[in-house]
């Protein structure tokens, strides 16, 4: 197994396989100064919520910039709070007295919407999974077998921790990762 | 009703999280959907929601949405003739 590139994201540093990429912003505002940057034909992505957002600027970085997307054939996410900023989001459309549920919020109520957003995007059509988990090392076997050359053709894949709990309160790392 | 095209172009704005849009960019007669805005079915959903939540309109005919939702003046159109708020 092999990592070939990565991208780790915090509310206030970006970092693409080791290099540092500027930014004027913090938190949620950075993550649309970075869409504006480096993707901006994608209108899509502000109705996205905050977690969506992560998830498809980090991909966004480390496909295109890497110039590598046509090689990975799954895509393989995990987190631990799910998509709970969305889902209290959510919850505040349906209170009681004030009960306007709104469609836009509840697609994104589920965190897997991540992994077929930037599927859809990367025109990645293999597989995709988004687990809930108590913290990254448990991402690392389920990452292993998935490019293992006994159990699967798969020789690269697209995986990584994408976290968000509030808007301004997010982490991501992602890798590509090769089975040689 | 050129106060209500504007301010339905607002709450149109802001309830599809058209955050590099202003109202003057929306075309008062293009199609909602398909061309023009090119909005889908979840957009839809948020518009129907839109006019229960400023207008008090429920649309209980699914069919009557194709004509409602053809632009942003037949969505006036139909909120000035049959809002309750």
């Amino acid at each position: 197994m092999r990592v070939s590139h990565e991208i780790e994201i915090t509310p206030s540093r970006v970092v693409l396989s080791g290099v540092p990429v500027a930014v004027s912003e913090t938190g949620g505002k950075m993550l649309v100064e970075l869409y504006r940057r480096y993707a901006g034909d994608y209108p899509k992505f502000f109705k996205m919520d905050t977690l969506c957002r992560l998830g498809f600027i980090g991909a966004e970085l480390l496909l295109k910039q890497s110039g590598i997307s046509s090689p990975v054939s799954a895509i393989i996410f995990a987190n631990r709070s799910a998509s709970i900023k969305n889902d209290n989001d959510y919850l505040a459309t349906i209170s009681e007295g004030n009960y306007y549920p709104s469609p836009a919020l509840f697609v994104y109520t589920l965190p897997n919407i991540v992994t077929g957003e930037i599927a859809i995007r990367h025109h990645i059509q293999g597989e995709t999974s988004f687990y809930i988990l108590d913290n990254p090392e448990q991402l690392k076997p389920i990452v292993e077998a998935s490019v293992n050359p006994d159990l699967t053709p798969s020789t690269c894949v697209l995986a990584g921790w994408c976290e968000c709990s509030e808007a301004d309160t997010f982490y991501a790392k992602l890798q590509i990762i090769w089975n040689n | 009703m050129e106060q209500l095209i504007e301010q339905l172009k607002s709450q149109i704005i802001e309830a599809l999280n058209f955050e590099d849009m202003t109202p003057a960019d929306i075309d008062t007669d293009a199609p909602l959907f398909g061309e023009g805005l090119g909005l889908d079915s979840i957009d839809a959903l948020e518009l129907i929601m839109l006019m229960d939540r400023e207008y008090g309109i429920k649309l209980a005919d699914p069919k009557a949405g194709k004509a409602i939702f053809q632009s942003v003046r037949t969505m006036a159109e139909y909120i000035q003739a049959n809002r309750t708020k």
